[in-house]
């Protein structure tokens, strides 16, 4: 029972460290592709918070530990407090020129 | 099979770090490297996290606490930079 339960851990959070890797590297190509400075934050705001939440779920669901949990949730809440502040910020001031 | 597989997840945050540091190295406006920086503390992150899954070690998430911190400041004070910047040009 104990081996069932770590296998399917072990396959949720692969499945979500690929998917959070696979849009870090989606957004590297944007950064490069991509011919404005806002379509590039378009791009570049994908892995701020879904890959950065993908990532740490998938952490939490490994580690297993309360204070890990807890680390990865406050992990979470920041990013997705502090991103679109960032990027609202970085918009403005790109698009005042 | 489970160390092998998220050996491979970092060698793509590898790649994606690497051609976001090519991105900050190309010629462009102030605001273009900061997104590109933004981004690569976010990839670094996620880097941190599955670091922190493959080792079995809480240290790393602290580490990602005290980026995801520095990489928001980082962009908030260049972005007040430009602003400040271009209101004393015109």
């Amino acid at each position: 029972m104990t081996e069932v339960i770590r296998i399917i851990q072990d396959v949720i959070s692969v499945v979500l460290f690929v998917f959070g890797a696979l849009l870090a590297i989606v957004a590297s190509i944007g950064l490069h592709r991509l011919k404005d400075t806002r379509s590039r934050m378009h791009a570049a705001t994908k892995p701020a918070t879904l890959g950065v939440l993908c990532c740490g779920i998938a952490a939490a669901v490994q580690l297993g530990s309360a204070s890990d949990v807890a680390k990865v949730v406050v992990i979470i809440v920041l990013q997705l407090v502090t991103a679109p502040v960032g990027a609202h910020m970085l918009g403005r001031s790109a698009q005042n020129k | 099979m489970f160390d092998r597989t998220l050996l491979v997840v970092l060698a793509l945050l590898l790649v994606a770090a690497c051609v976001i540091v090519g991105r900050i190295l190309r010629p462009g406006t102030l605001a273009d490297r900061a997104v590109a920086f933004d981004t690569l503390a976010s990839v670094i992150m996620c880097g941190l996290l599955v670091d922190a899954a493959r080792s079995n070690d809480g240290l790393r998430l602290d580490l990602a606490v005290v980026l995801g911190l520095l990489g928001f400041l980082a962009s908030v004070t260049v972005a007040r930079f430009i602003e400040l910047r271009e209101g004393k040009d015109s």
